[in-house]
């Protein structure tokens, strides 16, 4: 039972971070980023070969590309940066001449085209099967029997919540900041933003970044909690998931972002797997996806502004005090 | 303003085609400092277009636009609005889920919390800022009397109201030529009088203002000299007494 519970809270403190992530892009900024699930999955790869010994380890089983075995933490930190790396050249082929729908079809595609190369370019990152045995954080230091302790599973929990606070620190900075009132004016209207001084790109750009940061860091954790990572794990309806979770949970709002986190991808699919099975093979997992449209159709059409919408921000006034 | 000055815009031959249609075609105009310029003209005469091509909101095709001694028609619509040439927007363009406030304050530049850096410094890095524009901003809130609305969102506005907020946030850049694209467009009549008040006075401090307009009596009150465009080139220019007395325009008007 405390296997689940600490699986649970480590999984909640992956979707919030990458929800956060996602809210700054698309619930602050405005950019329909439908590729998202790319950046989480360049900081799981990146954290688990840097964890990795080299390939030849394991009798060769696996093929992957440096296996550095780099002390924790420096996977995860290795983890954001190439998150936001990645963030850079995709940022400026589509960010650059392309309006807001084509910028979100044209990264659904490089999300899918990303996810087919990694699967057949086996020797980069060991394709479909994915890699693992990734070693967990501190597993070189502390030896693998301490990892499979209750105290090493709250370990992760706490490190995994620390993350989820500097991130939310940092996004709250940004949101509640003249830089994020920048950016909320260019999601609500670029032309105007840009003939008031706004650099449309320098800002989406930015944002790119700092999402990429925030969803490579989520992955790096999952990788070193899950110990794989594969193909199959990081297909573009993931990013659906996460769209719905903002949408639910309130767009523009980081708490609302938090909340919609923990109500659809950890609660949503958790309370569904204990449904008992019934139909072919398949069906369940078929409704959970009509159940995430049909919640995402539901919010937009009743609360489109979600259960924790945007707040106003007022300013004190000195003659009113 | 000294008479010697020389204009503060000028535009020579702009062109700006669609797919072969010439919305602007050929254009040359002055803009002197410290006064309202009227551009007029029949529906389709390219006077948005050649707005929007004067702020780079769309690109020239050919022509030079010099502004302050500097050619700025390379230059992207931002880097125009940062060296003080600010256009409004036919449409209604406020940021609808930021407050009246918001609104102008998003317009504010040299706020050292607008960059990703300065906001994670957090508000002590750039509260000083913050609270200076805030001041300024709510200056130009009672001067247009609109302060009991600062924290309405922008987008719950009447289209006159809308209209106000456009202008004073285009006012926070301190602009030095405001282009106006029909500012009194869907707006309610009561409220017409009012806006053209406050750009009388504008223009009475000094401040450079070239102003598309349909209604005559708007421009005939206001803007000295008027600029007359049909079919994308400019058929008349001049103090509008005058320009009634030429029959290319009148038949423009007309016929246009």
């Amino acid at each position: 039972m405390t296997f689940y519970i600490t699986t649970l809270l480590v999984y909640a403190a992956v979707d919030i971070i990458a929800c956060i992530a996602l809210n700054m892009q698309f619930g602050v900024s405005g950019l329909v980023n439908f590729g998202f699930i790319l950046f989480q999955a360049a900081g799981a790869y990146t954290a688990a070969v840097l964890s990795l010994p080299p390939q030849s380890a394991n009798g060769g089983f696996q093929q992957y590309v440096l296996g550095l075995q780099l002390p924790f933490p420096l996977p995860w930190i290795a983890g954001a940066i190439a998150g936001g790396v990645v963030a850079i050249p995709i940022g400026l082929v589509v960010l650059r001449k392309l309006r807001g729908d084509y910028q979100a079809i044209a990264l659904l595609v490089i999300s899918i085209i990303a996810n087919i190369v990694i699967t057949n370019a086996r020797p980069f990152l060991n394709g479909a099967a994915g890699v693992s045995l990734v070693p967990p954080p501190l597993a070189d230091q502390i030896g693998v029997e301490a990892v499979n302790t209750y105290e090493y599973q709250y370990f992760y929990v706490v490190i995994s919540l620390l993350c989820v606070g500097l991130v939310l620190f940092a996004a709250n900075r940004i949101a509640n900041s003249p830089y994020g009132r920048s950016l909320r004016a260019m999601r609500e209207n670029e032309v105007a933003a840009a003939a008031l001084g706004k650099n449309l790109l320098a800002q989406k750009l930015t944002m790119f970044i700092v999402g990429g940061v925030m969803g490579g860091l989520s992955g790096a954790i999952l990788v070193g909690f899950i110990g794989l990572w594969a193909p199959a794990g990081w297909l573009y309806p993931e990013t659906i998931v996460l769209f719905a979770a903002i949408i639910v949970g309130g767009r523009g709002n980081n708490w609302g972002a938090i909340l919609g986190a923990i109500l659809v991808p950890v609660g949503f699919f958790e309370a569904t797997r204990f449904l008992p099975n019934f139909g072919q093979p398949g069906l369940i997992p078929a409704f959970q996806w009509v159940a995430i449209g049909s919640l995402i159709l539901g919010f937009l059409w009743f609360r489109p502004k979600g259960v924790f919408p945007e707040r106003r921000r007022t300013f004190p006034n000195p003659s009113a005090g | 303003m000294p008479a010697d000055l020389g204009p503060l815009l000028t535009a020579t031959d702009v062109h700006r085609h669609f797919e072969g249609m010439h919305a602007v075609d050929g254009v040359s105009i002055e803009v002197l400092p410290g006064r309202l310029t009227g551009l007029i003209g029949p529906n389709g005469a390219g006077k948005s277009t050649f707005l929007a091509v004067l702020a780079g909101t769309l690109p020239a095709s050919e022509g030079s636009i010099v502004f302050d001694g500097e050619e700025i028609s390379p230059l992207p619509a931002f880097r125009r609005a940062r060296r003080g040439l600010v256009r409004t927007f036919q449409l209604p363009s406020e940021f609808a889920q930021l407050t009246v406030l918001e609104n102008l304050l998003a317009a504010a530049p040299k706020n050292r919390g607008d960059s990703v850096v300065g906001a994670l410094l957090g508000r002590r890095y750039w509260g000083a800022d913050e609270d200076a524009l805030v001041e300024r901003a709510r200056g130009l809130l009672g001067r247009f009397r609109m302060i009991e609305k600062e924290n309405q969102y922008a987008g719950d506005l009447s289209g006159g109201q809308k209209r106000l907020v456009e202008i004073m946030r285009a006012l926070m850049l301190e602009p030095r030529l405001l282009l106006l694209d029909e500012p009194m467009a869907g707006v309610h009549p009561s409220i017409v009088g009012e806006i053209a008040s406050y750009l009388e006075s504008l223009r009475d401090e000094g401040l450079t203002i070239l102003m598309v307009e349909h209604q005559l009596a708007i421009v005939e009150r206001l803007c000295d000299p008027v600029i007359v465009m049909a079919q994308g080139k400019v058929i008349g220019r001049g103090p509008l007494v005058e320009l009634r007395r030429q029959r290319e325009v009148v038949d423009a008007y007309l016929v246009g």
